[in-house]
């Protein structure tokens, strides 16, 4: 199939960055809906065999198949915007894009889970779940709170990029697993500036408001 | 008089923007904090009229905030003016927001808890301040105290010099350090769980970036002593 197609969940939140980035890119694109809750169709032999780790997203982009947010933020990022402002090349940007991608894919991971065992009611200690992320996220602001200083409003550069598109569902999301934006002031601010892109959107759990 | 018991501080004054809203605590009680569009901080209980929700989940438009759940709006003085299901309606003066006497002093943003008319003046101090930031430990206000005593900030000023701790009023401290002096507010989120708001007192050509910087490290430090070591050992 031509063009690019998304295996989609509307309350997954992986799923969500790849909307994100795709309305921002102002890209054409198709949905097909996934069954997640409660059939967990991604997890059936058509899925696997797109995406043998049974998770969501995964995108078709022509004769290419993704699976995993952040590569598919990489992938569209560098086909699509030829002035590298999304995924910068080179530097001290793309070293930061990279740290905080790996940040998001990896050690952040447990916001979904948090999240996930507090909607879905998936296993694991809620708890500490919840606990786990609220760390992350500390992180996260204490970063932010530093970059204030320079005068810098985004995560990785002095514009945005795909890191602020990976990072922003779990902050934007926290409480549905109870962790609420007051203790957050760095990324409270640097989340409002990223509502404020063109091609924001929103999903379930996120109001609309602005 | 002393202000203790009457002021808090419940945010830094860069940390709410103008048009935007936060929820915060005092002692338990929950509270929102906004700005209007015109730049002037509110402080109101964080809830709804209408069902009870949160106001600091909602939205500021102009010098309204709205609920989120169902949009109604209240003006800055805590009365409701609209309620989108009725647009007609001459929203009856009943339907208020019990809103709280507000200032800003020392880079931060106080509330008075108590009625109006019987509060003595908020803590003052003037001069220019620089924001660092508020940061957030699970210990009550004394043993965040008794942390900072002991986990004294190097001065960014100068080499090495003794820290010196002294409260200005009620729950605003001052922490000198060399040529260098931080303002503290503290606030007592519950009975187990404090924000520290830390200011810079001085100019911005001085202190902003790295200044900011070296101050904000020192909190990092104060919040991994606070949360590595048994509470006996930070209170000693
Ligand atoms: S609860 Fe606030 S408008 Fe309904």
């Amino acid at each position: 199939m031509a063009g690019i197609v998304l295996y989609n969940y509307e309350l997954d939140e992986n799923c969500y960055k790849v909307r994100l980035a795709l309305s921002m890119l102002g890209l054409k694109w198709e949905p097909i809906a996934v069954n997640a809750f409660p059939g967990n169709e991604q997890t059936t032999p058509p899925f696997l065999a797109m995406n043998p780790l049974g998770t969501l997203p995964i995108l078709k982009d022509g004769d290419l198949t993704l699976f995993g947010a952040e590569a598919i933020l990489a992938h569209l990022a560098r086909a699509n915007d030829a002035a590298g402002k999304w995924l910068p090349a080179e530097g001290a940007d793309f070293a930061g894009v990279m740290q905080w991608l790996v940040f998001s894919a990896g050690a952040l991971a447990v916001a979904g889970e948090a999240r996930r065992n507090s909607l879905f009611d998936t296993p694991g200690d809620g708890e500490a779940l919840q606990a786990s992320a609220g760390k992350l996220l500390r992180i996260m602001d204490d970063h932010m709170i530093a970059r204030g200083y320079e005068g810098l409003d985004w995560f990785a550069a002095g514009h945005p990029t795909i890191a602020d598109i990976a990072l922003f569902p779990a902050f934007a999301l926290s409480r549905d697993f109870g962790i609420d934006h007051d203790e957050y002031a760095g990324l409270r601010r640097w989340g409002r500036r990223v509502r404020s892109l063109p091609g924001f959107v929103t999903m379930p759990g996120i109001p609309d408001y602005y | 008089m002393t202000t203790a018991g009457v002021w808090h501080p419940v945010a830094l004054s860069a940390s709410i923007e103008p048009g935007s809203s936060a929820g915060t605590h005092i002692d338990g009680k929950e509270f929102v904090v906004w700005r209007d569009n015109s730049g002037a901080p509110h402080v109101w209980e964080d809830r709804c009229p209408h069902r009870g929700m949160k106001l600091s989940f909602g939205f500021v438009r102009g010098d309204h905030i709205a609920c989120l759940y169902h949009g109604w709006q209240y003006d800055t003085a805590g009365q409701c003016r609209y309620i989108p299901a009725h647009p007609e309606l001459d929203v009856p003066g009943s339907i208020r927001v019990p809103v709280f006497q507000t200032v800003e002093a020392a880079g931060m943003i106080w509330v008075a808890t108590e009625p109006t008319e019987s509060a003595p003046p908020a803590p003052q101090e003037a001069g220019e301040t620089v924001s660092v930031r508020s940061v957030f430990f699970g210990a009550a206000i004394d043993a965040v105290l008794a942390a900072i005593e002991t986990t004294p900030s190097r001065p960014f000023s100068d080499e090495a010099a003794a820290s010196v701790l002294r409260q200005i009023d009620g729950r605003l401290y001052a922490l000198t350090v060399g040529n260098d002096r931080l303002l503290l507010g503290l606030h007592s989120l519950s009975g187990e769980r404090t924000a520290l708001h830390v200011v810079i007192a001085g100019p911005a050509a001085r202190y902003a970036g790295k200044g900011q910087a070296h101050f904000l490290a020192w909190t990092a430090e104060l919040r991994h002593r606070i949360e590595t070591q048994p509470a006996a050992a930070v209170a000693a």
